[in-house]
């Protein structure tokens, strides 16, 4: 029973991450690789606050997407200037400083040590300690977010990012001031994925930099490209898609020397599959190019 | 059936306008009525633009070379020329999408070089692609929703927190997008996605959708191309009328009968230099033009 919550538990958090990275990729059609990077600078600020500052992680989380809101704007600036490849290479370049800063800044974040003994949310006496309870917070902000960014996708700012995303000089020539609504989907992302990134600290309780790699920047990406973009529905069904997937293949009964290896290749070998056979996702409305 | 207009007129006075336009669009009194409206809203101002020795080099290559045009108010000016001559490329300079390297180009007395090209866009110039650049992925109705400038519900934060409004806000758009809908013909198609649609009536899509923009200054390529000749004529009544409402309006245009039957005036361009400026006839007549142009 608690392999299931757990398997939920994280299943909310992808959630929150894939549906705030399909605010930049699936409406704007800004392909960001750095997405880790503030879901990472979300989870060291709470973690920091609440190990340090004894904050309230109710406080620490806000705190976070504060942080993680402001750095978006300072990355976003100059780096939304560039266009196509050259984008991509500014968030790549953005996600190594986030992970090297983490990594090295030792007197901060511990480095490679990492930083244990998180405390778990608590709100008016009530300690979300165990998994039922988290998984119900968990799934009240995934649920929020969700009914948030909905909101978001079908109002006039959503139809002006999808604009962008078909044709940025049509929308240029409508008068829509296209960096200023590329800045604004950015921040909207990355505070949402710092959002996650509390959530993640406060649920496991021990975090180190290798949660936050470029690696998992492509995964959050992966499963929105799995799911489909452009739409709600996509990143739901492509995380539980992709955090099921593995767990499945851990019951296909092969020999524990070489587990590791054949599931990597089966599962990526499906993802190869799945992108010859339907390129834009399981049930996305948009085929990222 | 011919189309005569005259200065002064309104689209409600010209009974051959009218009876095209019902002809041609839809059998229906209440379009002609919302065209009117639709046009009345924002006819009041008399912009002038204005291009002075405009020059725009790509490498060695000079796509402009030392231009000046002015285009006046309630005035249709055809801007015609082989290909490379450098006419979208004025487009492209006007609008902010390229810089100038000389020169300087003002809206109503004002420098505009510069500027964004999305700023350009708000203080009244408006332009039809010749590659149409409909959104494809949305609807019909949200492409022409799109044209309205600086809607309430664009800023995130009004759009989750005063629901009311911009949901208010967006049932006035919707009804005014519908009526546009409805000029072009494509009201049965508005839940279409644009990308199912005809390049023909993709065209007409973006006819409406810079209308509904509400710009005083359009600019116009190849408004006519690719379209049924019955409509064509249609847009073309509307772009005259368009202009006698206080329009200033710019056609870059192949088919010389348009140009004859639409333009007030005419520039001709040729590598990047304007080589002449008048009347439609008399630069068509012209037999060193028709030479270079049209080969004969």
């Amino acid at each position: 029973m608690n392999y299931i919550l757990h398997i939920l538990i994280m299943i909310s958090v992808y959630l929150i991450l894939s549906q705030s990275l399909n605010i930049l990729v699936g409406y704007t059609g800004l392909l960001s690789v750095c997405h880790a990077a503030f879901y990472g600078i979300g989870a060291y600020t709470s973690a920091l606050l609440m190990t340090k500052l004894g904050l309230n992680f109710f406080l620490a989380l806000p705190l976070g997407v504060i942080l993680a809101m402001t750095l978006s704007l300072l990355v976003a600036y100059p780096s939304l200037r560039l266009r196509g490849d050259y984008f991509v290479l500014a968030g790549l370049g953005f996600q190594i400083i986030v992970f090297s800063i983490l990594y090295n800044w030792e007197g901060l974040t511990r480095g490679p040590y990492g930083i244990p003994g998180i405390p778990k949310p608590g709100l008016l006496g009530l300690e979300f300690n165990n998994l039922p309870l988290f998984l119900l917070i968990s799934s009240i902000f995934a649920i929020v977010i969700l009914f948030i960014l909905y909101r978001i996708s079908v109002s006039p700012f959503g139809r002006v990012l999808k604009a962008i995303r078909e044709n940025e000089m049509a929308a240029l020539a409508l008068g829509k001031n296209v960096s200023n609504f590329k800045i604004k989907a950015f921040i909207i992302a990355s505070g949402i994925a710092a959002i996650a990134g509390s959530l993640y600290a406060g649920y496991v309780t021990y975090i180190d930099p290798t949660s936050f790699t470029l690696d998992e920047s492509i995964f959050i990406m992966a499963i929105i490209l799995v799911g489909g973009t452009g739409n709600v529905k996509g990143p739901i069904v492509g995380t539980i898609f992709m955090v099921i997937l593995p767990e499945i293949l851990r019951f296909l009964g092969i020999p524990d020397t070489i587990a590791p290896n054949v599931r990597q290749m089966i599962y990526g070998g499906l993802l190869i599959l799945l992108m010859f056979i339907r390129p834009q996702g399981i049930i996305g409305e948009y085929k990222f190019e | 059936m011919s189309i005569n207009l005259n200065r002064g007129d309104t689209i409600a006075h010209n009974k051959n306008l009218l009876k095209e336009i019902q002809c041609i669009f839809k059998p229906n009194n209440t379009m002609i009525k919302n065209y009117c409206d639709i046009i009345s809203e924002s006819s009041n101002i008399s912009p002038r633009l204005e291009l002075k020795e405009i020059t725009k080099k790509f490498g060695g290559i000079v796509a402009v070379d030392r231009a000046s045009l002015t285009f006046s108010a309630g005035k249709v000016t055809g801007l015609i020329g082989p290909n490379g001559a450098g006419k979208t490329t004025v487009f492209n300079l006007i609008t902010g999408f390229l810089k100038p390297d000389a020169g300087t180009i003002y809206l109503r007395d004002h420098p505009i070089n510069g500027l964004p090209a999305w700023r350009i866009a708000q203080l009244g110039i408006g332009r039809l692609f010749q590659d149409v650049r409909v959104f494809n992925k949305l609807t019909v109705l949200e492409n022409l929703l799109l044209a309205k400038k600086d809607q309430l519900g664009e800023n995130p934060l009004v759009s989750l927190w005063q629901r009311k409004k911009v949901l208010k806000a967006e049932k006035k758009n919707i009804e005014e997008a519908r009526r546009w809908l409805k000029l072009v013909g494509l009201e049965e198609k508005e839940n279409s996605l644009a990308e199912n649609l005809s390049y023909g009536q993709q065209k007409l899509l973006s006819i409406a959708r810079l209308l509904a923009g509400g710009s005083e200054i359009l600019l116009l390529d190849e408004p006519t191309a690719g379209i049924n000749p019955q409509i064509a004529k249609s847009l073309l009544a509307i772009i005259k009328q368009l202009s006698q409402e206080g329009k200033t309006v710019v056609v870059i245009e192949h088919n010389m009968s348009v140009i004859l039957e639409i333009s007030d005036w005419v520039f001709f361009m040729n590598e990047g230099k304007v080589i002449s400026f008048g009347l439609p006839e008399e630069i068509l007549g012209d037999p060193e033009i028709r030479k270079t142009y049209i080969g004969i």
